[in-house]
């Protein structure tokens, strides 16, 4: 275990010499906030309804804006081209020969580098969600409090295994950045980051939610809004628990089966 | 004077014929691309259907003319990501790697050097999808046809790729102050994610400041809704001239701005 604490620290070291850089890069990644708030009061007005799939205009401002907090959990920025860059270039090796693996070590890299954001990116969200205090519905039920923190942090594990999963074909295909690109776009959308699933046609919001994409974003978003009774909260939580096991056997057995096919290009 | 645009000439030439060799080799991806390309813009497509489930209009702007808007967007950010998108985005990593003295040793203007070294064969051929929607969504609106108004989008729509490539510029020219910043990428995903919306909706927002600011102090909402208004809404002649003026305008303070950069820049290697 201790040496998977030194890449912790090592990581979180790391992290904190692009001070600036990274509070530049927080806020900017909320501008999109702005077009959010501008466009959605346009689409209401011009449709006249209170509500667009059962939201009002503050709870779909307000989806956007915990969107941000949920994709800080479960967003992992170059996860998947990493691991590609590290099969393709044969950089691997040096994780091979070492008795640490590659996965569990990428998973504390991560944790370190959530550690870092979620201690800097606080006073910036901070500022943003109360600048947009008047979107937003208010705090979760007590009881859901456990099962929102809780699904946040399987989100995590669910992003880091989704991005896994993709990383891994790099053992089979030689290039696949074009095909990350792919995943990012369909990740954007059927995930819920663009709009609430629920703006969809029902059988369509019915499929999508079938796959694991909405477990990272759109159902816990929906319940951090407190849109989801003690209950169904319990079917989102049981249902992220299913695609991060799934997932993590896909990786396990994806792993082992490109092991055997990997080559150590550039000896 | 015709020497030198000759000679510039064939040095894009050759860009050109090299980027062609490279697109050449990894042929897979350039499909795959291309494919991801149209996935991204019929995702967009859906986004827009979902709004007009709900609404008949935005601001305005009606359901084709939206898709208009739409398509007009994804033209000249298409011509923006083939001719400039790839360099803009290396030139942070040869500032912080001390790659660049390599360009400034050339004789041609660095800027010229290091904004069109590599043309992306993908992106153009993205540039037809852009043409598409928007020849779609016109066909659909009884706007008139008329040479002028045609003429006046071409224009348009080449000092929207200005604007953007020069903001575009500036912004990772500022990669010798800033040493791994905020990815050239990005940066542009906030800049597009901003101007292909109609530019009204900005108008309620802190009364009107972020419209006017948007529109005139740093102008992305007239990259393509001005071209997209010439064509299916309202014509405003005082916007047209300002989107020229601001076009050239920015284009020489992006050169201003670089050579100030460079006057601070520091090698990196050795």
């Amino acid at each position: 275990m201790r040496k998977y604490w030194q890449v912790f620290r090592i990581s979180l070291a790391d992290r904190f010499v692009y001070r600036t850089d990274f509070l530049i890069g927080t806020f900017l990644r909320f501008a999109p906030i702005v077009t959010t708030i501008a466009l959605w009061q346009a689409v209401y007005s011009g449709s006249g309804r209170q509500e667009i799939g059962n939201l009002q205009y503050g709870e779909m401002v307000s989806y956007y804006l915990i969107v941000m907090i949920s994709r800080a959990f479960g967003s992992m920025p170059g996860l998947a081209s990493t691991l590609a860059v590290d099969i393709r270039e044969g950089t691997l090796r040096k994780f091979i020969v070492q008795p640490l693996s590659y996965v569990i070590y990428h998973l504390h890299l991560r944790m370190a580098h959530k550690s870092v954001y979620f201690v800097m990116a606080a006073f910036p969200y901070a500022l943003v969600f109360f600048w947009c205090r008047g979107y937003l519905p208010g705090w979760p039920v007590a009881e859901l409090w456990p099962l929102c923190i809780l699904s946040l942090v399987l989100s995590f594990f669910l992003g880091f295994m989704i991005n896994m999963a993709i990383g891994l074909l790099s053992f089979w295909f030689l290039e696949v950045t074009s095909f990350m690109f792919i995943f990012m776009v369909s990740q954007y959308f059927l995930s819920g980051h663009q709009f609430p699933l629920t703006l969809l046609p029902d059988w369509l919001e019915r499929s999508v939610t079938l796959l694991p994409f909405a477990y990272e974003t759109f159902f816990p978003v929906m319940m951090l809004m407190g849109k989801m009774n003690p209950a169904e909260a319990g079917r989102v939580i049981a249902g992220q628990c299913i695609w991060i096991a799934v997932l993590s056997a896909v990786v396990a057995i994806g792993w082992r089966r490109g092991l055997r096919r990997y080559a150590a290009f550039g000896g | 004077m015709t020497a030198t645009l000759g000679r510039y000439g064939r040095i894009l030439f050759c860009f050109a014929r090299n980027g062609l060799v490279r697109e050449l080799s990894f042929r897979v991806n350039f499909l795959v691309t291309i494919i991801s390309e149209i996935l991204w813009m019929g995702m967009m497509l859906v986004f827009v259907q979902v709004i007009f489930r709900f609404t008949s209009n935005v601001d305005g702007w009606s359901n084709h003319e939206y898709l208009f808007l739409l398509g007009t967007h994804f033209l000249i950010s298409s011509i923006f990501e083939a001719f400039f998108f790839d360099n803009l985005q290396r030139i942070s990593a040869q500032i912080r790697t001390g790659d660049l003295d390599f360009v400034l040793l050339k004789p041609a203007n660095t800027q010229f050097l290091l904004s069109l070294e590599r043309i992306s064969y993908t992106a153009i051929a993205n540039i037809p999808l852009g043409v598409i929607l928007c020849v779609y969504a016109f066909s659909k609106l009884d706007a008139p046809l008329t040479l002028q108004h045609a003429l006046m989008f071409i224009v348009l729509v080449c000092s929207g790729v200005i604007t953007l490539y020069s903001l575009m510029f500036m912004f990772s020219a500022t990669s010798v102050w800033l040493i791994r910043q905020t990815s050239a990428s990005h940066f542009w995903f906030y800049l597009t994610s901003c101007s292909k919306y109609p530019a009204e909706i900005y108008k309620p927002m802190v009364k009107g400041v972020l419209w006017f600011a948007l529109t005139f102090v740093f102008p992305v909402l007239i990259v393509a809704n001005l071209p997209a208004n010439v064509m299916v809404r309202v014509f405003e002649p005082y916007l047209v001239a300002y989107a020229l003026f601001i076009a050239v305008a920015l284009l020489a303070l992006s050169s201003l701005v670089f050579n100030w950069a460079m006057s601070k820049y520091r090698s990196a290697s050795s």
